[in-house]
């Protein structure tokens, strides 16, 4: 029973951590007022790039960027549209899904279906990771997982700790009144969407060089759209990101385990707890004051400064 | 940024700046996609050929464009209709799937005798609306978002589907996620025409019937108050509740019929890839047609055409269907774009007035 709960907890941040990832991103595009529902599509890119950059032998840390830089690219038209252009933002996310889904279906047929070396799990604690239940699952895991914990943590600095974090919630929150008070706007938008494509397309590649070492069409599997239930699951704050990502994660690193110890389990059933629960997250926050509030004012709405 | 400009609303543009807005947009979004189908290795001088004589002016061509065409139709209604009273159905293959399974589930069982295959269809509706419906309620009663909700619903019974199919509704002789294939009295009448079958009379009642409810009665015009402005529908003492309801349940009625069609009038049984990517197809036949159901059949032929070519690309030029997707992205996100043209009014600010 230890083995298999070790084994179990040792595979969870891998599943755990592209959610996180891209939760994070969308958290500080919801947190400027913008609903991106491209992360799927954006997902998939990523994925593609980190591959055919490790194929063409980048190094794994190499092949993570060039697949972060893609999501960022892709969604430069979907920036202008909703930022610039005021642009309903759900028909406009759901563009930039298909888009990049399509093309990274289009761009990466060459890839396909080719192994190659990933993410290395860090030695650096190679007496640790001997410890009983926790070890592995603390201590041996790629670089990345410890990047992504970091990362939450930073950005709950950012957002709650800086002036600049307030701004950005400002702006998500009532952008007249942050508006009026002389922050740019459309410049907080740009930069929260920028940087959320990043990390987007980072827990894309994450996917193919962190994880299985191999791309394959289809292989973000709904992530994208967990990662979106996610973020209200953690009412837009990082670090409850984190509980979130580990128990979504961790339900997904379950299944696997379940099935190969010959547990009979309805696997698809099982499958549906995080949706069914972050619907009973929802309804609970709509009986909550206090959670109400969580929700970033202006999410989905464009400004225009007439509106004052 | 950019604080010499500022923006105004427009109260309501006029029909030549919407007319040109929509043509523009559309050229651009169109040209785009074309570009990409270039660079994707497609001949220039094949272009014509493949989009628009192969999949409109063959008679075997129109006729899968028609069948593809069919559900879309549906899948658009279930778009539109809830999209009339600003409610975002992102949940549409959910809806969908839950028919599908509703009407193989009556055929599986024999349930209804001479009557089974209305019966499977008037199942799929009640599956597509049931689906729908706890969107609904947190929507109008919790005020939670109806985005969130009616995608994880999809995803919920895209698991369900799974569910079935390794399970109950499996067919043991296929090594194959699959449901037995239907009886001849499960499936709906074909015309002879290539796969085309009555789920396409089906279909065009439905959007006739929308197209009547929401331009002739005093409920449609209800839908339209309610749509523009709720809280002026409330104040003049609308049923608004009742009208957004009935709405939003009749599109994930057509949801379902959709998925109803596809098992009874093409597939003959109940597998994963039915409904694939019905959700963004209803959004985009939706924002192209305007939520005017009038129009919803001729841009599903149009959206239609474009997979249909997009499967002979693949066969003949090695062009993945990934493209036809990116073509759709391109064109939303041009339509969505150029709506800025008819909702803001752009004023440069002189200077010493900003």
């Amino acid at each position: 029973m230890t083995m298999a709960l070790t084994a179990w907890l040792g595979a969870m941040p891998g599943f755990m951590t592209p959610l996180l990832l891209a939760a994070l991103g969308l958290l500080l595009c919801e947190r400027a007022g913008i609903l991106n529902l491209g992360v799927e599509g954006v997902m998939a890119l990523g994925a593609m790039v980190g591959a055919a950059a490790s194929l063409a032998g980048w190094g794994p840390w190499a092949a993570m960027g060039a697949g972060a830089l893609a999501g960022l690219a892709i969604s430069l038209p979907f920036m202008a549209a909703v930022v610039v252009f005021r642009a309903p933002q759900i028909p406009a996310g759901l563009a930039l899904a298909a888009i990049a889904l399509g093309a990274s279906a289009a761009l990466g047929r060459e890839a396909s279906h080719k192994p190659f070396p990933g993410l290395d799990n860090l030695d650096w604690f190679d007496e640790l990771d001997h410890l009983p239940v926790v070890g592995r699952m603390l201590f041996r895991q790629d670089g990345m997982v410890y990047v992504s914990l970091i990362l939450a943590v930073l950005i709950a600095l950012w957002l709650m700790r800086t002036r600049k974090g307030l701004r950005l919630r400002a702006v998500g929150e009532d952008p007249a009144t942050a508006d009026a008070s002389g922050v740019d706007v459309q410049l907080y938008q740009l930069g929260a969407v920028g940087v959320a494509s990043l990390l987007i397309g980072a827990a894309g590649a994450y996917l193919s060089v962190g994880g299985s070492n191999i791309w394959t069409e289809g292989m973000v599997a709904g992530r994208g759209w967990i990662a979106l239930a996610l973020v209200v699951f953690a009412q837009w704050s990082p670090i409850r990101a984190i509980a979130g990502a580990a128990l979504f994660g961790g339900a997904e690193a379950l299944i696997p385990r379940l099935q190969a110890m010959g547990v009979e389990v309805p696997v698809y059933l099982l499958s549906m707890l995080p949706y069914v629960l972050t619907i009973a997250v929802l309804v609970l926050m709509a009986f909550s004051r206090r959670a109400r509030q969580a929700e970033p004012g202006f999410l989905g709405r464009a400004y225009i400064r007439q509106d004052r | 940024m950019l604080d010499a400009v500022t923006l105004e609303r427009r109260q309501g543009a006029g029909a030549v700046l919407n007319g040109v807005t929509y043509a523009g947009a559309l050229a651009v979004g169109l040209g785009l996609s074309l570009a990409v189908l270039v660079a994707a290795g497609v001949p220039t001088g094949a272009l014509f050929e493949e989009l628009v004589v192969q999949v409109f002016l063959s008679p075997a061509g129109l006729a899968r464009t028609v069948t593809m065409a069919t559900p879309m139709m549906l899948g658009a209604l279930a778009a539109a209709l809830c999209l009339r009273l600003k409610f975002w159905n992102i949940g549409i293959e959910g809806q969908l799937w839950l028919g599908a399974i509703c009407a193989t589930g009556v055929a599986l069982y024999d349930i209804g005798g001479p009557l089974k295959l209305p019966l499977m269809m008037v199942a799929a509706m009640v599956g597509g609306a049931l689906w729908i419906l706890p969107s609904a309620f947190l929507k109008m009663w919790l005020g939670v978002s109806e985005v969130i909700v009616t995608l994880l619903m999809s995803n919920i019974a895209f698991l369900f589907l799974q569910h079935l199919l390794f399970g109950a509704f499996g067919d043991p002789t296929f090594n194959f996620p699959t449901s037995p294939v239907f009886d001849a009295g499960e499936r709906l009448v074909r015309f002879g025409w290539g796969d085309v079958n009555g789920g396409l009379v089906l279909a065009l009642l439905a959007v006739i019937v929308a197209a009547v409810v929401l331009g002739w009665t005093r409920f449609g015009f209800a839908v339209k108050i309610a749509g523009d402005n709720p809280r002026a529908a409330l104040a003049l003492g609308f049923p608004t509740a009742r009208v957004l309801l009935v709405s939003i349940l009749a599109g994930g009625a057509m949801a379902g019929l959709a998925g109803g069609v596809i098992v009874a009038g093409t597939e003959f049984r109940l597998t994963q890839a039915v409904g694939w990517n019905m959700t963004f197809n209803g959004i985009v036949i939706a924002a192209l047609a305007r939520n005017t159901p009038i129009w919803i059949p001729v841009v599903s032929l149009f959206i239609a055409g474009l997979y249909a070519a997009g499967a002979s690309l693949k066969v003949f030029y090695g062009v993945s269907e990934g493209i036809v997707l990116m073509a759709q992205g391109i064109i939303l996100l041009a339509l969505v774009t150029g709506s800025f043209v008819t909702t803001y009014r752009v004023r440069i600010a002189r200077r010493g007035l900003a």
